[in-house]
């Protein structure tokens, strides 16, 4: 067996493709070193739900003999991946992350599962998340059954979440892409926390058909990845109509960047006072040098801001109406008193006194954002703000600890990871530079179905930077 | 796609992913889950009053079928 370096374990799944191709390795060397490496480290981070060693190797000697009749599938075909824990594999333990469901089997895999596994891609382990992906709220990191998502970049910080074994195994090398979800920020709050590429595809574009549901209206599965062409890559094999899925758009995705408008021609709205005073203080140079770099990329910049809207207030009810809804057994078992966070406990709960005409309200409310936001895309064809405003947080710290920061002049882009799934948008967060150590990332958000644009920057983005090419230490 | 799981593999399986599940897990307090589950409702409360003070037009209809 060759000796694989972390040229390798880093490289970008393409990359891996490439080398796979040339005969550099085989599909089954590069299954065992990754399976040898999610094992080992994985569980440094928090970051393993469950090894699918036996089945990786076996999924790797199919591509090795593939490759060697010359039959070639997809730019994923023999890339080790691993998905996060709420996405079913059949006859294979799915916990969703929450100790009430672990040891729970499922005869049926998830939809996007089977599809990378017939482009050739082998999946070789279940990430962790934060219990439920999150959906009664939660106080701390430790809200998973495998413990706190660890950040490669610094285990003392959280890796984010709910997807946060996916940020980090990405992050770490420990896998060549991953599969997140998003309700409202699980995708693209790992990927800026960790370092790593993440899209949140238009809501609808991609299968959630054996996907743990936490909010019917507002899941979305997506790539977590180490290049914005990784992204392409996965999307265009996870995406596409699927009857067993109500939600689903119908629509299929192919990745060709090239085609997309000149850049010349593009309007990116974006607020200053994001960048400004939003942002923590010590990551407002890394950001406005992102800001700059976008910029050269010959877009026009456009000053911006959402329009006025509880957003907040219309994302939680709308999720804690659907989730309590969803986990309704869970609760009247009095099971749910099992899971680790005592916030998420009691927020299900609660969730479960919603008025019907709360409910209702929120998802009015939601219609005039959709409609407002229709109108701003009018004036812009994306949006661009930090993904987060700072670094990791500490896995100590409540995650509802306010940090104190003066009230800005303007609501700016501030709310855009709530209005861009309320209003079901594609987003992207790519990797932007480091404060303290710690990555920052920027995203970009475009109307339903504009992943081919937002890719096309994200790429160029990457062309003209390396962040996304930087590896955690140890 | 896999192959059955054979009662061997499930229990191997489960001990890999549920490591937590060894250790004891800390159990709060009876009041302190009393005391966050009254705030989880106020807070339930406190949204319904903040959503009808929310005005907007009788015709706007819930996004029902929604589709991006």
């Amino acid at each position: 067996m060759p000796a694989f370096d972390d040229d390798i374990f880093f490289a970008t799944a393409s990359e891996l493709n490439q080398k796979l191709r040339a005969g550099e390795f085989s599909a089954k060397e590069l299954a065992r070193a990754f399976c040898d490496r999610l094992e080992k480290l994985g569980p440094r981070y928090n970051a393993l739900a469950l090894s699918l060693r036996e089945f990786a190797v076996r999924k790797a000697d199919d591509v090795d003999d593939e490759l060697k009749r010359g039959r070639f599938r997809s730019p994923l075909q023999g890339v080790p991946f691993g998905a996060k824990d709420l996405l079913s594999f059949a006859g294979q333990p799915t916990a969703w992350g929450a100790r009430p469901y672990a040891g729970q089997v499922f005869d049926y895999t998830a939809t996007v599962l089977n599809k990378l596994d017939r482009a050739g891609a082998i999946l070789i382990g279940k990430l962790s998340l934060v219990e439920l992906a999150g959906g009664g709220g939660y106080r701390y990191a430790a809200a998973s059954v495998t413990g706190p998502g660890l950040n490669p970049w610094d285990r003392s910080r959280w890796s984010g979440g709910s997807s946060s074994g996916s940020g980090s195994a990405v992050a770490a090398g420990l896998v060549g892409f991953a599969l997140g979800s998003e309700t409202s920020g699980s995708i693209l709050t790992p990927a800026a926390f960790c370092g790593v590429t993440g899209l949140r595809p238009t809501y609808g574009l991609v299968s959630r058909y054996g996907a743990m549901a936490l909010s019917w209206t507002m899941d979305k599965i997506g790539p977590m990845c180490r290049s914005a062409e990784d992204c392409g890559l996965v999307l265009q094999v996870i995406s596409g109509g699927d009857s067993n899925d109500p939600s689903s758009a119908g629509k299929s995705f192919y990745y060709a960047p090239q085609y997309t408008r000149k850049f010349k021609d593009l309007r990116v709205g974006y607020a200053p006072v994001d960048f400004d005073e939003w942002a923590e203080s010590s990551s407002r140079p890394a950001f406005a040098q992102a800001l700059e770099v976008v910029r050269g990329l010959g877009v026009s910049l456009v000053e911006t801001s959402l329009p006025d809207f509880p957003y907040s207030l219309v994302t939680g009810t709308i999720i804690s109406a659907e989730g309590s809804a969803v986990f309704e057994p869970l609760i009247a078992s009095g099971k749910v008193d099992q899971l680790a966070d005592q916030k998420q406990i009691a927020g299900l709960k609660a969730g479960l006194d919603i008025a019907a005409k709360d409910y209702l309200k929120a998802m009015r409310i939601r219609s005039r954002i959709q409609q407002a936001l229709r109108r701003l895309f009018v004036g812009v064809d994306m949006l661009l703000a930090p993904a987060r405003s700072g670094p990791a947080s500490k896995v100590s710290e409540p995650l509802d600890a306010r940090r104190d920061r003066p009230d800005a002049k303007s609501r700016g882009l501030r709310d855009l990871i709530q209005a861009g799934n309320l209003a079901g948008l594609p987003a992207v967060s790519l990797p932007c530079g480091f404060d303290e150590g710690l990555p920052l990332a920027i995203s970009l958000v475009g109307r339903p179905f504009t992943e081919n644009m937002l890719l096309a920057i994200g790429r160029e983005f990457q062309n003209q930077t390396d962040w996304h090419r930087r590896r955690p230490p140890g | 796609m896999p192959r059955k799981l054979t009662r061997r593999d499930l229990a191997a399986a489960l001990a890999a992913s549920v490591p937590a599940l060894a250790s004891p897990r800390a159990v709060p307090a009876k009041a302190e889950e009393d005391e966050l589950l009254a705030a989880a409702r106020a807070q339930v409360l406190k949204n319904a009053g903040r959503l009808a003070a929310s005005e907007i037009p009788m015709a706007t209809e819930p996004a029902f079928l929604f589709k991006a």
